[in-house]
């Protein structure tokens, strides 16, 4: 199980290619597994006797048709960036981590628990404090599998995945037992201080400043695994294991390390959800950020660059299908079938352009 | 019926899923597929087997037809890894959200917004004579629904078949070693499709247990993890039916002393008694992995070109 996960397709690569055909070849793919995915989820919507023409208009011009579509698209993309790049990183070196949800929930219970106890704090101080507190817990939670993993050789999918179901638990516990607001509804902590909530930046409607903070993380990301030691040995140590090892980089540590940080990127999500979004942590805010992120990160071939471009385009469909819900009446959860649609015919469409360029050879 | 009596039969049925979803994860990763797919498959099996009961009154073609959708949902894993030699995970995974999605969507379609839950009944009991006199073993073991016996025969069966048997070894060959397979004139693509495809039947079955078994009901928390955990438990048995067995009585008695403490009522918080059965398989598998055998072959793709594989 050490193979690379995620490879260029094969390509057979013809006397210098230029920059336009290079392009093209990569796009080409994507754009036949959308259409292709369009296509196949049209056929259902139509058999199922919807309005195909409607709900596809819905799902791809909600995001833009009104100030407040755009500012959700925006919110929404803040988590989904960060759940994705929590999955790439450790990717690189062929971890999985499906544990983000978990990640993020204990981030948040941190992050409400220091935004109601020091709620009296000024911004400047709560703010720093709240944020490192979700980091924090993120990096514990994910620690625990990045332990388990590098001491025992426990597979970090499954550790990583049980975890998720833990952290129900806490969330649960948190907003049950210890900072409970009994007239929330569901199980949600009080809310945090005046203190531990972002302000909006833009606007009306405004998207709230984390989304400055998310965007950092992922330039980060991208100048971090593209130029420095320490990315180049997270990419050696996932391209060639054996040859990393050999040349002293030790793989089983820098495996351990991208889980963790994987982990705290999860951990920042939930403190900015509790920060920017819901000004406290409850029950289902997780969403299916989970999910969508991996598949963000698959569509994006695990690229750090690539990542925040898949996930403003998942923010739109993901906005565009409660609208459609709404509008058009298609159930919301023919996005997602949608989205994994786009994933198998990226998959699909790498193998006949493999096939295609060794038959041109 | 006495306290342990009923316990014991409840550990019995809660065992099944685990164990049917299990040997389907056995079973392809035994020739080399491993799937990750279950949970999407027991939710999309779930829901299936719920709504087809609903509407036909018939809990036998529910269970068929769950089993029908989870074969569609293995055979594709296995055409894509053998033909296409895509990777094992990322293929899980797609195939995992899109049961996942296809599971909701066909709940919502055929049911829609209903103020009140839609019920199906839950499949019948069936007493076995003779055996079902026998104080306590007969309540344990010889009172429950189909699935159950279905369950524990499969395991036996399986057992035979891998262990005892001519194809049993060929089939294992192909998890061991596909290039000695192949070239003994093992069919190692063909091997991998019929396991992963019957692998995918009995996840869907595993996941149309629960609601024709347990609930009555379809919810989209219905799997709970279960389909993550028969993955622990197929390590946790080291790939191997008599052990899966095993496994599958530890993980079903942490569900069934989660529930039981929580009616019984404790200073316990709930929280701490629901996370038992997860924490204790996080423990387990701190052993499960060091002393568990797997399959030489699994999750790699076989390439009969390829010099290297």
């Amino acid at each position: 199980m050490t193979t690379p996960v995620l490879t260029e397709p094969d390509a057979v690569a013809p006397a210098a290619p230029s920059l336009t055909a290079r392009l093209l070849r990569g796009l080409l793919p994507y754009v036949l597994a959308l259409v292709a995915a369009f296509l196949v989820s049209g056929v259902v919507i139509a058999a199922l006797g919807y309005d195909v023409v409607g709900a596809f208009r819905t799902i791809l011009t909600t995001s833009f048709r009104t100030g407040f579509g755009f500012t959700e698209t925006l919110t929404k993309w803040v988590p989904l960036t960060l759940l994705a790049l929590g999955f790439t990183i450790p990717l690189a070196v062929n971890r999985f981590n499906i544990g983000g949800e978990g990640q993020l929930l204990v981030g948040a219970t941190a992050a409400a628990g220091v935004g109601i106890v020091y709620a009296e704090l000024p911004m400047v101080a709560l703010m720093p404090l709240l944020i490192l507190a979700g980091v924090l817990a993120g990096v514990v939670w994910a620690g625990i599998a990045a332990f388990l993993m590098g001491r025992f050789g426990v597979n970090e999918i499954l550790s990583t995945v049980l975890l998720n179901f833990v952290s129900f638990q806490v969330l649960d516990y948190a907003a049950t037992e210890i900072w409970s607001d009994p007239a929330a509804g569901v199980a949600a902590t009080q809310r945090v201080g005046e203190g531990a909530v972002l302000p909006d930046i833009g606007g009306p409607p405004g998207v709230h400043a984390g989304i400055l903070l998310a965007g950092l993380v992922a330039l980060a990301t991208i100048l971090v695994t593209r130029g420095t030691a320490a990315g180049f040995e997270l990419r050696a140590s996932g391209t060639n294991p054996r040859a990393a090892g050999i040349n002293g980089i030790r793989v089983e540590k820098v495996a351990v390390v991208a889980l963790i940080v994987g982990g705290a990127l999860g951990g920042l999500a939930g403190a900015l959800e509790v920060a920017g979004v819901h000004g406290r942590a409850l029950e289902g805010m997780q969403s299916n950020f989970l999910l969508l992120g991996i598949i963000i990160g698959l569509i994006a071939r695990g690229s750090a660059l690539w990542v925040p471009v898949v996930a403003f385009g998942i923010a739109i469909l993901e906005v565009g299908a409660s609208s459609m819900q709404r509008t058009v009446g298609v159930p919301a959860e023919m996005v997602l079938i949608i989205e994994a649609l786009i994933l198998i015919f990226l998959l699909l469409s790498d193998v006949i352009a493999a096939r295609l360029a060794r038959r041109a050879a | 019926m006495t306290e342990f009596t009923s316990l014991a039969q409840l550990t019995v049925v809660a065992m099944v899923p685990f164990l049917l979803a299990s040997l389907g994860t056995m079973l392809g990763g035994l020739t080399g597929v491993f799937s990750v797919s279950q949970e999407g498959v027991m939710l999309l099996g779930a829901s299936v087997g719920f709504l087809i009961s609903f509407a036909t009154d018939s809990s036998t073609l529910g269970i068929l037809l769950a089993a029908g959708v989870g074969a569609v949902f293995g055979f594709a894993l296995g055409w894509a890894t053998t033909v296409l030699r895509l990777d094992q995970f990322v293929v899980g995974l797609a195939l995992f959200f899109a049961a996942t999605g296809l599971a909701g969507l066909l709940y919502r379609v055929v049911i829609g917004q209903t103020a009140t839950t839609p019920r199906t009944d839950t499949l019948p009991r069936l007493e076995i004579p003779l055996l079902s006199e026998i104080p306590v073993l007969g309540r344990v073991f010889f009172s429950h629904n189909a699935l159950v016996y279905f369950a524990g025969l499969l395991a036996v069966g399986l057992y035979f078949f891998l262990y005892r048997t001519r194809a049993g070894l060929d089939l294992r060959s192909v998890g061991e070693n596909p290039r000695a397979a192949d070239s003994l004139g093992i069919a190692v693509v063909r091997t991998r499709l019929w396991t992963t495809t019957a692998g995918g039947a009995l996840m869907g079955m595993a996941g149309a247990f629960l609601p024709l078994v347990y609930t009555g009901t379809f919810t989209e928390g219905i799997v709970g993890g279960r389909g993550w955990l028969a993955i622990a438990l197929t390590f946790f048995g080291g790939w191997r039916p008599q052990f899966i067995v095993a496994g599958a009585l530890f993980f079903a008695a942490m569900d069934v002393i989660a529930l039981r403490t929580e009616i019984a009522g404790t200073d316990i918080p709930g929280q701490v008694l629901l996370v038992i059965p997860y924490v204790a398989t996080l423990i387990v598998m701190i052993f499960a992995f060091r002393w568990a055998r797997v399959p030489q072959f699994l999750g790699r793709n076989y390439d009969r070109e390829s010099r290297t594989g």
